[in-house]
């Protein structure tokens, strides 16, 4: 156990540091809102934090806790200018805001490395620490899509002038999960650089929003467990497809535009599809026979 | 007899004040000056071809259209410049022309919907409530399962569920038996005489004379947004300009 941990601790890091940044992804969509402010976020809580650390000598968690705090208000503040904009719109104007971010890492000076990056940011995180940050993380994410609050979040997404009609404040909702995605990004963002001790312009962009987004497509859009599913998958399998060699990249786009297609609620979909028809077997069953007798 | 009807209309705490509500699309005058009261322990119904502004008017009543003009006044308090989400709060519930159910969520959960929002005292015993209501509108036996499993009028009856659970006093129905069948219809008007024992006053929308004179007992008629008749549901069809506006001029005058 403990050998297979050493040889594998920084890929179960990156599983979960991964599965955080698919988090701050994920809230906006299960809300409805079709923002990548999650990945904007990530640079700006990576940034504050290695610069607290580098320029302030701050210890590692105030660091990490500053880099989460000043994320998600910017992200909070972003969701305010932005809250009309719908679908594609709402798209273009949060990955501009993640551009908006890693262009200001660039001419940042001194405070930011310029397109060095910022070196010596070295946190003293642990595997146990950031077991514990996702543990937190999940357990509210859990519990916001349990009973009622998870019946509303749906609505909202699903059919915003029904929640409206049924009482839900749907643009509450739609700045809450801003407010959300921009904490989870941020608390991503700073424990990857502090983790890594480094951080520069070219990790924040747009690549990160492709990997987020497979993670939720290929796991599930639905819940923290599709995102966890989807961080797994895509954090392993290049260990498991050495063997294709210069093609991973191909198998990869492959595995993606599979789920995409014959798997639209990804892997967790699946599992709750079949898990919903044994459990209601008999009713349908009956349902049928009804509808036999009737007809 | 007919004139009974109208007397006992007018008898009943006011629920609703209707005043002058006027939805304009542009140049298009959807809804134009509509004033009606609607008082406690009634089954009102509108009727009026396609087109003619009833869903618009229904709308306006929820807050979910944005309207021109008018005021709306519900047990005393005016909700004309609150927001959508509040009427349901204030004990209105509605239901929509199309069915509008989370398909990736059981009918139970689809039920609780109507009583998530409500402060605590409205939510209480809910799993007790939940039962009850299913029980009432027969889909018990489906409560597991997802809407889109089931046939257009179980669908149908579970909308209707998550509309009441709440104990609304005023549930606005638009076309409720829409693509049902004739048994089907039967079924969905006598529960909502049933419903009218229980307290929930109710205005429905529809174009299906025959059903809205068996459930109704006061009818509004409207056309190009404006009323055109109101009285006992006989008075209201045999009305010239309502027959006008079903069957075309110069009908009226042969029925």
């Amino acid at each position: 156990m403990s050998d297979w941990y050493s040889m594998n601790v920084v890929l179960i890091q990156t599983t979960l540091t991964t599965l955080l940044l698919a988090l701050s992804i994920q809230v906006p969509l299960r809300y409805g809102v079709f923002s990548f402010a999650g990945v904007g976020a990530f640079g700006i809580g990576g940034y504050t934090g290695a610069m607290a650390m580098v320029h302030g000598e701050w210890s590692t968690w105030p660091a990490v806790l500053l880099g989460t705090l000043v994320a998600g208000v910017c992200t909070f503040l972003l969701g305010l200018v932005v809250q009309r904009l719908t679908g594609l719109y709402m798209g273009m104007a949060t990955i501009a805001f993640t551009l908006i971010i890693s262009v200001l890492a660039v001419n940042g000076g001194d405070w930011t490395g310029g397109a060095m990056g910022l070196y010596g940011a070295i946190g003293e995180i642990t595997t146990m620490h950031i077991v514990l940050a996702v543990l937190i993380v999940v357990a509210f994410l859990a519990w916001t899509e349990y009973g009622r609050r998870g019946r509303k979040v749906d609505t909202v997404r699903e059919d915003p002038e029904l929640a409206n009609a049924l009482g839900i404040d749907v643009n509450g909702y739609r700045r809450l999960s801003f407010l959300i995605s921009g904490l989870i990004g941020g608390l991503a963002g700073a424990i990857t650089t502090l983790l890594r001790s480094t951080i520069t312009p070219s990790e924040v962009n747009f690549h990160l929003v492709i990997l987020a987004l497979t993670a939720i497509v290929v796991g599930g859009a639905r819940s923290w467990v599709g995102a966890l599913i989807g961080a797994v998958i895509f954090v392993w399998l290049p260990t498991f497809l050495s063997f294709v060699q210069e093609w991973e990249k191909v198998a990869y786009g492959f595995i993606v535009a599979v789920a995409a297609i014959y798997l639209p609620n990804g892997v967790l979909g699946v599992v709750k599809d079949l898990w919903h028809k044994s459990r209601t077997r008999d009713e349908r069953a009956r349902v049928a026979v009804g509808l036999q007798e009737k007809s | 007899m007919a004139e009974n009807t109208v007397e006992e209309t007018r008898r009943g705490r006011p629920l609703l004040e209707v005043d002058d509500v006027a939805v304009h699309f542009g140049g298009v005058k959807a809804v134009d000056g509509i004033t009606l009261e609607l008082r406690a322990g009634h089954i009102y119904g509108v009727l009026g071809p396609n087109g003619s502004g009833k869903s618009t008017l229904l709308g306006a009543m929820t807050r979910l259209t944005p309207m021109t003009r008018g005021s709306f006044v519900f047990e005393g308090n005016d909700y004309t410049r609150r927001p959508a989400r509040t009427v349901h709060h204030m004990g209105i519930a509605r239901t929509f022309q199309t069915v509008r159910l989370l398909d990736d969520r059981s009918v139970r959960d689809n039920i609780l919907l109507g009583q998530d929002t409500l402060a605590k005292a409205g939510r209480k015993d809910a799993d007790a409530r939940v039962d009850e209501v299913m029980e009432r509108v027969g889909v018990t036996a489906v409560a597991r399962m997802r809407p889109d499993e089931l046939s257009y009028g179980m669908q149908r009856r579970v909308e209707f569920a998550r509309a009441i659970i709440g104990r609304p006093r005023l549930l606005l129905l638009d076309e409720p038996t829409a693509g049902m069948n004739s048994s089907e219809r039967e079924e969905i008007g006598a529960l909502m005489k049933q419903l009218l024992d229980e307290g929930i006053t109710q205005f429905i929308v529809e174009h299906d004379v025959q059903m809205m004179v068996d459930t109704c007992d006061y009818l509004f008629a409207m056309n190009f947004g404006k009323l055109i008749a109101e009285g006992t549901p006989a008075a209201v069809v045999k009305h010239p300009a309502v027959q006008e506006a079903y069957l075309g001029k110069g009908a009226g005058t042969h029925a």
